[in-house]
């Protein structure tokens, strides 16, 4: 593992992180040996289906990880300074004013019989130390960020529609300026133009504030249209990881150039279906080797048995065993 | 292809929910008004086609197929099945002979299967509620086949399984086998793929295709999402605000929509590798508006970017843009 | 097509009941309760075993009013019946009161609510207001307004199950007050499970309404059912030691109620006989306890908002 001082220019680090699920006394693996890093301003795509770990890795980051999560092995940085993630308490200076999550249900997320205004104050009161008067100041102008009126500011969470209600978490998720904000599935509630204006506001704001992006999505194309950098999950396992402009246009991993094809895209006119077979993986019983082997179109010998490591190939990097007789040295991908 | 007759036609289909209004106005027997969540559509569905409804939410796509399947009745218009007025026939008993020729495929697979049920239980008992089957040694053999053109194979490992035993996607095929089992000629599908894993999902996709190419069955794929109707359907229309905008053929809508609205919706879905023709139009503001205060003139108006004059006045009719494609919209004339 | 790369544990129907019984006797609520409930049925179930017949004034072995000792465990009453052997007996007709109202209570209560919820509309109003009606009506005074047209069709010396005329009243007048609380909660569990799917499902494979009923909305109210039938029972138990207090017991067939009543009448609390108010009391409290756990426990066990989610 390299130093972290030599590492300044990175704003967020994660090292070899792995967390376990105890359910019932039977411990299961949701993410292992998760490494990558972000620089200030940068938007990365977390993309895979359910299980592949993107909740929970982006829920380790921000220190929300549930009670019976377990984090086995690794750590995080946020500026080259190691966070308690597994400790509530000591994560809560961090969490909102560094780091902070736009969660999927706006409405379940926002409290009915408060008005927005003063939800959006709170946290700048509490965390800011900010009287009611600026706190009230500083709520209307997040309103604004966020494209809402500030007069709109006396409406309840019922009264807005479902973009506007995602619109205000937005607005509560950079109270506190963080330079990190993780994006948990924030559009996927939403109708396709919401999506759109959205997608943009985020865009808008990320470049306006030098903000952190970090997506979770299952959606590739999202990924494609909103993030620079996209890593794909599967099984708990980063399997690949590029730019997205190099991902869609040469896919390494086999898992990612199924999924890219699997995406109907009227774009190149070819009106064919083409299913990845199987079931994507449980989390209980993990496929032993590559866990995509079962189902992969390439599959050879050697990965049933072993797991490929994550090199580095080009400008990205791949988990996977065709690449790695191509690759003499196995550079450890995060170095 | 599609034969000559057509095995749906809907004909100025109306579906108004009255608004409940406060005490005070019930009172004084004053209407409090109703949602228009369908407001006057026509649409024909021919044997063996596959047409997608394409709407955001509240555009009225799931209560045309609650129509449809008899779920929910319709205020006004006609529904005609192989000839035949549906409109007002009510009752299961009645409806039997319907029920035996039209299916759904629900979006949420794990709401739509009785958890207290098993596999077999579940795709039997339309078999057995529409008495299509003699004994029991036709009835398991008639859900094995079903469940085996879902593909679930083998059938018979997935009998006793109870819903919760299944991944999500194995529950979608039972759902479809249930459909199946009695062997449509029209099944209805609400968003069938929405809450699967994207790598799923062209499974499923896959089994409906099949379906059509093996026992000519016609589907209506309602969905919000435009590329995967461009991808299975071979008409798309789209539907805001409780009326159709515009249909076409699959290629048309997509490549050459006329409607802003079309226009819109294929520049808002995120896509690899570029949109075709981006940016024609600016982005549309704001949302789709409530039911309950559908604006005058074209509905569409107040979001409309090259709106004029007339739109905020009058309602567009469909009109003949190509063959086989009309759009709504004063511009398209 | 490989469909599974994850082998599921085939597990049916006894599969999930062990499941089930295993959360259950989780709860230590659940345990004392069913030991409690146990020790009663089988007290109920065999009393001529246990204490020999029942003791009337004729047959009664002992003084007046003793207290309890070696020989009478729980003292004598007022005529010299052993305490004992009183309340072993009635457990029996208690239980068997409380238990048959509960089946009336519950048959009624689920057909009135699942109806009133899955057709809703004019059904549903009439219905609820029924529902209404018979929520506040007051036990004591149905009772009276049945039992002479009980005694009309019964006779005065006829047994309907065994029991004489009065317990019969008041396993009606129990049933037919208690209903009314199971009703509501089934009518709205009905309303939520009316807008799931899978009745959507049902209605498109061409089910009819009854069928609908009996087999998608009456096995998932079961869990529902189960839990509020404890309570009910729980409820009859004390409402039939109220009417029997009240007199409206029968002194043949002397439930705990009725015991109750008889100490009262013969003065037991002024005498200091508090033995024979007391084992009666204490039973009646055990049993309905009982019952109140074992359903807050089978309410836990089926309530998925109560149990942890990982």
């Amino acid at each position: 593992m390299t130093g972290s001082s030599q590492d300044k220019a990175w704003l967020l680090e994660v090292n070899g992180l792995s967390v376990d699920y105890g359910l019932k006394g039977v411990s299961s693996r949701a993410i292992e040996s998760v490494s990558f890093a972000l620089r200030a301003g940068e938007a990365v795509g977390l993309v895979g289906e359910s299980g592949s770990g993107k909740t929970t890795t982006a829920m380790a980051i921000a220190g929300l990880l549930s009670p019976n999560a377990r984090v086995s092995s690794g750590d995080v940085r946020y500026r080259g300074n190691r966070l308690p993630i597994d400790d509530d308490a000591a994560m809560r200076p961090h969490r909102w004013s560094e780091t902070s999550v736009v969660f999927q249900g706006a409405m379940n997320a926002l409290n009915p019989v408060h008005r927005i205004i003063k939800q959006i104050a709170e946290p700048c009161m509490l965390k800011l130390g900010m009287s009611r008067g600026e706190a009230t100041t500083r709520a209307r102008e997040l309103l604004e960020l966020v494209g809402i009126p500030a007069d709109r500011g006396t409406a309840y969470p019922h009264e807005l529609s479902g973009g506007m209600r995602q619109r205000v978490m937005i607005a509560m998720a950079l109270a506190c300026r963080p330079s990190i904000v993780i994006g948990d599935e924030p559009t996927t509630a939403l109708d396709v133009i919401t999506q759109a204006q959205i997608l943009k506001l985020l865009g808008e704001l990320r470049s306006q504030l030098n903000l952190a992006l970090i997506l979770i999505t299952h959606d590739l194309s999202i990924v494609a249209e909103a993030c620079d950098r996209v890593m794909i999950m599967y099984a708990g396992r980063i399997v690949e990881d590029g730019t997205v402009a190099e991902i869609f246009a040469r896919p390494k991993h086999p898992y990612t150039r199924l999924l890219i094809d699997s995406i109907p895209n009227p774009a190149n006119g070819k009106k064919v279906i083409r299913p990845i077979p199987g079931d994507p993986p449980n989390l209980v019983i993990r496929p032993s080797g590559c866990a995509f082997h079962p189902r992969c179109p390439s599959v050879m010998g050697v990965c049933g048995t072993e797991v490929p490591s994550l090199y580095k190939l080009g400008q990205g990097r791949v988990a996977c065993h065709m690449y790695e007789s191509s690759q003499k040295d196995k550079v450890a991908a995060h170095a | 292809m599609p034969d000559t007759a057509d095995v749906l036609c809907l004909e100025s289909l109306h579906v108004h929910f009255p608004i409940q209004g406060r005490l005070f106005d019930r009172l004084r027997g004053r209407p409090a008004g109703a949602v228009r969540a369908v407001d006057g559509i026509d649409l024909n569905i021919g044997r063996g086609e596959i047409v997608a409804l394409v709407g955001e939410s509240g555009s009225g796509k799931t209560t045309v197929g609650r129509v449809i399947t008899k779920l929910a009745q319709p205020t006004g218009g006609r529904m005609l099945f192989d000839g035949r007025d549906m409109t007002s026939v009510q009752g299961s008993s009645a409806l039997r002979p319907y029920r035996h020729r039209v299916q759904m495929i629900f979006q949420d697979a794990y709401q739509a299967l009785n958890p207290r049920h098993t596999v077999f239980d579940i795709v039997a008992e339309p078999l057995r509620s529409l008495r299509l089957v003699e004994d029991g040694k036709q009835l398991a053999e008639r859900v094995g086949e079903a469940l085996a053109s879902a593909g679930l194979n083998p059938p018979g490992d997935f009998f006793a399984r109870f819903p919760h035993e299944l991944s999500g996607g194995q529950r979608q095929r039972v759902v479809i086998a249930g459909a199946l089992a009695v062997r449509p000629e029209l099944i209805v599908a609400d968003e069938p793929v929405s809450m699967l894993d994207v790598s799923i999902r062209a499974q499923i996709l896959q089994v409906l295709v099949d379906l059509r190419a093996k026992h000519n069955m016609a589907l209506l794929f309602i969905t919000h999402d435009l590329p995967l109707a461009w991808l299975i359907a071979d008409r798309i229309a789209v539907l805001y605000l409780g009326k159709l905008v515009e249909i076409g053929s699959a290629d048309e809508v997509t490549f050459n929509p006329r409607h802003p609205y079309t226009v819109a919706l294929r520049n808002a879905t995120p896509q690899i590798g570029g949109n075709v023709g981006r940016a024609e139009l600016p982005a549309l503001q704001g949302e789709v508006p409530s039911a309950a205060r559908v604006p005058k003139g074209c509905r569409f108006h107040p979001r409309c970017p090259v709106a004029f004059d007339r739109c905020r006045e009058e309602e567009p009719p469909p009109v003949e843009v190509g063959s086989g494609h009309t759009a709504a919209c004063w511009l398209a004339t | 097509m490989s469909e599974s790369t994850v082998r599921y544990s085939p597990r049916g129907r006894a599969g999930a009941i062990k499941g089930f019984l295993r959360r259950f006797l989780g709860y230590g609520g659940a345990q004392v309760g069913l030991v409690c409930l146990m020790f009663f049925l089988i007290v109920a179930a065999v009393p001529g075993i246990l204490v020999g017949p029942l003791q009337t004034a004729i047959n009664a072995t002992g003084d007046f009013l003793v207290p309890p000792s070696s020989q009478h465990l729980l003292g004598t009453d007022e005529v010299g019946r052993d305490v004992l052997n009183l309340v072993v007996h009635g457990a029996r007709i208690s239980l068997t009161i409380a238990l048959l109202a509960t089946v009336i209570s519950l048959v009624l209560g689920t057909t009135i609510g699942m109806t009133a919820g899955y057709y809703g509309g004019r059904a549903d109003v009439w219905l609820m207001r029924l529902t209404d009606f018979f929520f506040v009506m007051p036990s004591f005074v149905l009772a009276l307004v049945i039992t002479p047209v009980v005694l009309e069709v019964m006779g005065r010396g006829g047994e309907i199950l065994g029991l004489r005329p009065s317990l019969f009243v008041i396993i009606v007048v129990i049933g037919m007050t208690s209903w009314a609380f199971v009703a509501r909660i089934v009518r709205s569990q009905t309303l939520s499970l009316k807008e799931r799917t899978f009745i959507d499902r049902a209605r498109i494979a061409g089910s009819s309404n009854l069928s609908i009923m009996v087999r998608h909305l009456l096995p998932n109210l079961v869990p529902q059912i189960g839990a509020n039938g404890a309570l009910v029972v729980a409820g009859a138990i004390y409402v039939e030691t109220s009417l029997s207090f009240l007199g409206l017991g029968d002194p043949l067939q002397p439930s705990w109620g009725t015991l109750l009543s008889l100490a009262q009448r013969a003065g037991a609390a002024s005498a200091g006989a508090w033995w024979c108010l007391g084992a009666p009391g204490v039973c009646v409290l055990m049993v309905s306890l009982s019952f109140v756990l074992i359903g807050n426990a089978l309410d836990d066990t089926f309530n998925p908002r109560r149990r942890v989610i990982p």
